[in-house]
């Protein structure tokens, strides 16, 4: 046993020794990256898993006379190789930092305004009545200073959002960003932070606003120009690349905060979340950059607008490549999903057909069909095993013997359990019944 | 086919049902990364906890209600992930406006915030195991989260119904908001 143990080591040894290369960057999720997403597809990784034991067991039976139980010997082996290196998989903060004001300064700050409200009798008053009602803009803009950035960051990685764009890599979100689609009409539909927007209210391109004079580190003024990148992405909707992004909006060169004044990029295009996929994140991320940049190598041509293969994006090399120049500042994100507005988004926009899905769930485990099946009705468990397109024929052919060319199908019964069915047998007895009632295998046809 | 001619070992069971859970790659198929995609459409997996446990562990997303002698912290939770939403009289942004931090006006205007911030974050609906003594701060708090648009009702998890089952389920992908008006002809059930 400890002979084999042995040999296992120095596999994970070779494994760590490669991703060590580059700790502190993002970059080292390139040298080894089935070693990172392995637990992110488990039943895609399991082959590979499977392999791998195999061939560790064959080696400890060359070199170990000691072989009893291998399944045993296996699951240790196993366990040793899925084992997470805590170095390799411990995230990185890829944002700002903030420098926090004196905690003495701000304490006797606000001790001294409680103090107030506590002396405050038309506060008192208030309270004691039940009446008081607290600004919620207020609170929101004192939380977004304070506790709101980190908890915002719990929230993306609820959403999945670092994973899928950053790999590893987190930030704490510093900028406050301001999104708001303008709805027909004078009403807002605002982005924050995983509410669900509709297509119908997403056609346009949203207003959008960040103080851009402000240093994200310090929290005062920067005192010199600053330009900022803002992207748009939607990790979910790559048709064909399940790992890569889909670009809806690049505006690089931000100067000052003023979204208006800056390079775009790639032109705005509306989320377009296919009928039965459900749910899409569309997720704007704002990067604050250290200087004026060249970008031009993203510019998207005016008749690429609705190429969406010219629009597959992956933020993960976007940053790798430009980590140098660019710290993520700001994130917003929202859920949009299918509506009857896409239709024309589709065809007149995107000049392709609607795509229509539905989620495929597992199949149900069947075991082996036996030859003969005790305490199992015939008819039911011949079908299971049936090839399933045949069975649906048959169905199909049955209904159609029954519809008339132009007066359609058989009027249903009005009270289908008062129709005796007589000289059949008890299996065909139920068949006829349950086709009368409309339930089972009938209902799709 | 028979049983002599293929006994039934684990190891076969075992390479069917991951057979049967392989995601397919065909080009037929497109993946949606979000986590919460699949909670929203009811298909996610949700714990069942045990009959007799009190309160149970079914859910998705929960409420939380600690009350100390100072303060009260409202928190969501993940089955998975522990608190994603909170709120608490203790943070400097709510303290700031508040008379008292733990008297019935600090927790009706705490159910407003916590409200407000599930608005934010698209998360409305979550269970409530809180038992609160009616008229009690804490009924107040929980009635101002409800008035304020989070449902403490979680749906059920869709069961994915086979060929040879009675009954076929409404799927929520199918029904959209247009066909739900009330001018719209009622939904097409599923036949």
């Amino acid at each position: 046993m400890g002979g084999r143990k042995r040999k296992a080591t120095p596999r994970v040894k070779t494994q760590r020794a490669s991703a060590k290369h580059k700790p502190m960057s993002v970059e080292k999720e390139k040298e080894n990256p089935t070693w990172i997403y392995s637990s992110l597809f488990p039943f895609q990784n399991s082959p590979s898993h499977r392999t791998k034991r195999v061939g560790q067991l064959e080696l400890a039976d060359h070199h170990s006379t000691l072989l009893q139980g291998h399944r045993h010997a296996g699951a240790i082996l196993g366990a040793e190789e899925t084992a997470t290196d805590p170095e390799v998989a411990a995230r990185i903060n890829i944002g700002f930092p903030q420098l926090k004001e004196s905690r003495s300064a701000q304490l006797k700050a606000r001790l001294e305004h409680l103090k107030a409200q506590r002396s405050s009798k038309e506060l008192e008053q208030l309270a004691r009545t039940n009446k008081l009602i607290i600004d919620l803009d207020k609170v929101q803009r004192t939380y977004v200073k304070t506790t709101g950035q980190h908890d915002l960051r719990l929230l993306a990685d609820h959403y999945g959002i670092f994973e899928h764009l950053f790999g590893s890599a987190y930030f704490v979100p510093r900028v406050p960003l301001s999104i708001s689609y303008e709805v027909d009409g004078d009403s807002l539909a605002p982005v924050y932070n995983g509410n669900v927007i509709k297509p119908a209210e997403a056609a346009k391109a949203p207003q959008i606003s960040f103080d851009g004079l402000l240093d994200p580190i310090t929290g005062q003024a920067a005192g010199q120009d600053t330009y900022w990148t803002l992207l748009a992405t939607n990790p979910d909707a790559h048709y064909t690349n399940a790992t890569a992004e889909c670009l809806h909006w690049f505006i690089a060169n931000i100067p000052n905060g003023k979204v208006g004044d800056g390079q775009v990029l790639a032109e705005y295009l509306p989320p377009f979340p296919p009928r039965g996929v459900g749910y899409q994140r569309m997720v704007f991320v704002l990067y604050k950059q250290e200087a004026r940049l060249d970008l031009g190598s993203y510019q998207l041509a005016d008749a690429d607008y609705n190429n969406l293969e010219k629009r597959t994006f992956s933020t993960l090399d976007f940053y790798r490549q430009h980590q140098e120049q660019l710290t993520p500042a700001g994130l917003a994100f929202y859920q949009t999903n299918w509506d009857e507005s896409l239709t024309h988004l589709y065809h007149d926009v995107l000049k392709s057909k609607e795509p229509v899905y539905e989620y495929d769930f597992p199949k149900p485990y069947l075991a082996d069909q036996k030859f003969f099946p005790l305490k199992q009705p015939f008819n039911l468990y011949m079908d299971k095993h049936r090839d399933q397109k045949q069975v649906n024929k048959e169905y199909l052919e049955r209904k159609l013997a029954k519809t008339h060319p132009f007066e359609g199908p058989e009027q249903s019964l009005r009270f289908p359990n008062a129709h005796p069915i007589r000289d059949v047998p008890s299996w065909l007895k139920t068949e006829i019944r349950k086709q009368r009632l409309g339930t089972g295998r009938v209902q799709d046809y | 086919m028979s049983r002599s001619a293929r006994p039934l070992t684990s190891a076969r069971v075992f390479h069917k049902i991951k057979e049967l859970s392989t995601p397919q790659t065909s080009a037929a198929y497109v993946i949606n990364r979000n986590p919460r995609n699949l909670e929203r459409l009811r298909i996610a997996y949700k714990p069942g906890g045990y009959h007799l446990e009190k309160p149970g562990r079914s859910y998705w997303h929960t409420l939380e209600i600690n009350t100390s002698g100072r303060y009260v912290s409202a928190d969501v939770k993940h089955f998975e992930n522990g608190t994603i939403l909170s709120a608490s009289t203790s943070e400097w942004a709510i303290k700031q406006q508040l008379y008292k931090t733990n008297d019935t006006s600090a927790f009706v205007n705490l159910g407003r915030v916590l409200a407000h911030r599930c608005l934010q974050s698209g998360i409305t609906e979550m269970t409530c195991n809180v038992d609160a003594v009616p008229g009690s701060k804490l009924e107040k708090l929980l009635q101002t989260l409800q008035d304020n648009g989070v449902s403490f009702k979680e749906p059920a998890r869709l069961a994915n119904s086979q060929p040879w089952d009675a009954k076929r389920h409404e799927k929520p992908w199918e029904i959209s908001e247009e066909s739900l008006e009330p001018t719209a002809p009622p939904p097409k059930s599923v036949k």
